[in-house]
């Protein structure tokens, strides 16, 4: 063999165990979902060859809570996507296209961006009083509020950011043809940025979905419970059951996975902003 | 001037109004749920409770000093962070510069190692719980199977393990992500560096410690502050996987903060209390944008 081919063999060999050590304790967590009772416990444990039951499935979104969890999730997370998105693409595109006095432009989105900087933990005390104050608590809007807050700097920032990289030159071309202003950001700009637009649409929906303690203070109810809150609960008693606790997390990480696929490609973008943890 | 330049440039108020009408809901929302609680969060910590009713006093502050609760929490978020870090940096390093060439099923790997990371940290936690378990875990039993004693492994359990585990929770979720932004880093190096660096003769490792480490600083620097930040107010996984215990082993700032706001609802303290991990974490982010800054001067 070769010099050359040696050294690919080795680098492949090298990449065996880190591929091994992300996506193993995955897998071992869908089994867990998948196994009965007895399987489950069985030493030494079974990583293949056991007969596979739906079972916990069952039981955690038909007998238990967890598919109202889901809903509650889905309802939070898509909402405060939407209102985050209207309320921040609007923002950036003034910031990216008007020219403010006292540059204010600058001074703006870094400031916006700098919102994004403090850690949850400091806001959650103070956010917590107010919605008690508001009697929002238990209530999806809390959560539909605190979101949209949390997502909107990083909305600014990115779609600044595809306002920026956009030429002028359409924009300009629209107005002369006697669009309005906002014509011309609804028919000819939006339309432009709409991958940039989507790709920062699913991080939002992500971040929403992923959230735990906002939603773990602010929801200790059915009524408003997300699916991390409603897995924690599980984990945390006396006798956890293991098998509804994976089918709901397994569940709980489909539609992140198929997002994080669809958008490998502003991935390093919306990472290098923070965007999966907050 | 035509029509296009004042459409752009608002030289009088007018002109001035639509994008005022555009920013001011973002700015509506970030003072009404960023800048208000955050002042908001200064009253409470400056107020104490006391049988002749609220007064105001630093006492809150005051108490950070003497509490060795609060000193071991910070002892642990530093040791948490620094551990993992460490280990996050360099092998999320070895792994970009193994990757960083055309091999095949590349695409296959990178989309492997994006799984851990955009798992809900909630899910990150039970998945290790799954493993961890003493008795049923995946670990142990595998272990078992190649005749190893595993009385002594109890992980999460245990005073002495619990700290380790918790920090491997946190380099397998967070490892790709470094590796990601390395990766995308040196894909950015322009190839000529390295052929100069060829042409001197220079060794392997002199390229690497020259040409490659140099140019790819600001990234290194982008990510360590990214992952520095998230590990000093790191939360979730830990209050899955061991909510701070066995007894005090793994409680971080964070979780000290959680606990005494909603547990034993000291809502002045814990306010007091974040706003050091506040002015810690803000201090640090200073000094990490402070070196990139300089690099790009230079």
């Amino acid at each position: 063999m070769s010099h050359k081919k040696a050294q690919k063999l080795l680098r492949y060999l090298l990449l065996i165990p880190p591929l091994l050590f992300a996506l193993a304790p995955v897998y071992w967590m869908l089994t867990i979902s998948l196994k009965s009772e007895v399987d489950q416990f069985a030493t030494p444990p079974p990583w293949f060859g056991f007969t596979p039951t739906l079972n916990h499935f069952y039981d955690a979104f038909v007998t238990r809570s967890f598919g109202d969890y889901l809903l509650n999730s889905a309802i939070v997370a898509v909402a405060s996507t939407a209102c985050a998105l209207v309320i921040g693409t609007l923002a950036a595109y003034a910031l990216a296209r008007f020219q403010l006095p006292w540059r204010l432009n600058r001074h703006l989105s870094l400031w916006i961006l700098s919102t994004r900087m403090f850690p949850a933990i400091v806001t959650v005390v103070p956010l917590f009083l107010m919605m008690r104050d508001l009697r929002l608590l238990n209530t999806r809007a809390s959560l539909i509020i605190v979101y949209t807050a949390f997502n909107l700097p990083f909305v600014v920032w990115m779609m600044r950011g595809f306002f920026v990289e956009l030429p002028r030159d359409l924009e300009e071309a629209a107005l002369v043809d006697g669009d309005s202003r906002l014509g011309a950001l609804f028919r000819v700009v939006l339309p432009l940025v709409a991958p940039g637009l989507a790709a920062t649409a699913v991080f939002c929906l992500i971040v929403s979905w992923n959230e735990f303690l906002f939603a773990l203070v602010l929801t200790q109810t059915d009524a408003a419970m997300t699916l991390p809150v409603g897995i924690a609960g599980r984990v945390t008693q006396f006798e956890i059951k293991w098998g509804v606790m994976s089918a709901a997390a397994t569940v709980a990480i489909v539609p992140i996975l198929v997002f994080a696929l669809a958008l490998q490609k502003y991935l390093v973008r919306g990472l290098s902003m923070g965007a999966v943890k907050g | 001037m035509p029509k296009s330049r004042r459409f752009f440039s608002a030289q009088n108020r007018r002109e001035l109004l639509l994008p005022a009408l555009f920013i001011a809901p973002a700015l509506a929302v970030l003072l009404a749920l960023s800048i208000y609680p955050l002042i908001y969060s200064v009253t409470v910590s400056l107020q104490q409770e006391t049988p002749g009713g609220t007064v105001w006093s630093f006492g809150n502050f005051a108490r950070l000093v003497s509490d060795s609760f609060f000193l071991t929490a910070m002892a642990h978020t530093f040791v948490y962070a620094a551990a993992a870090l460490t280990c996050e940096f360099l092998l999320g390093l070895g792994l970009a510069l193994l990757l960083n060439s055309q091999i095949r099923g590349r695409g296959v790997f990178r989309a492997s190692l994006l799984v851990p990371m955009m798992l809900p940290a909630v899910v990150a936690g039970v998945v290790w719980r799954l493993m961890l378990n003493p008795n049923f875990g995946a670990i142990n039993g595998t272990l078992k199977r190649f005749g190893v004693n595993t009385e002594s492994l109890t992980w999460t359990a245990s005073p002495k393990l619990a700290m380790l585990s918790v920090i491997a929770v946190d380099v397998w979720q967070w490892t790709p992500f470094v590796f990601l932004v390395l990766l995308a880093g040196l894909q950015a190096i322009p190839q000529e560096p390295y052929e100069a660096a060829l042409i001197d003769g220079s060794s392997r490792w002199q390229t690497f410690w020259h040409v490659t480490l140099p140019l790819l600083k600001p990234s290194i620097l982008i990510v360590l502050l990214l992952r520095t930040m998230d590990l000093l107010r790191v939360f979730d996984q830990i209050f899955i996987l061991t909510e701070g215990g066995p007894g005090f082993a793994t409680e971080t700032i964070s979780l000290y903060i959680y606990r005494t706001a909603f547990r034993f609802f000291d809502f002045g303290y814990a306010a007091a209390m974040s706003f050091v991990l506040l002015a810690l974490t803000n201090v640090i982010s200073a000094i990490y944008i402070k070196f990139l800054q300089a690099k790009e001067v230079s």
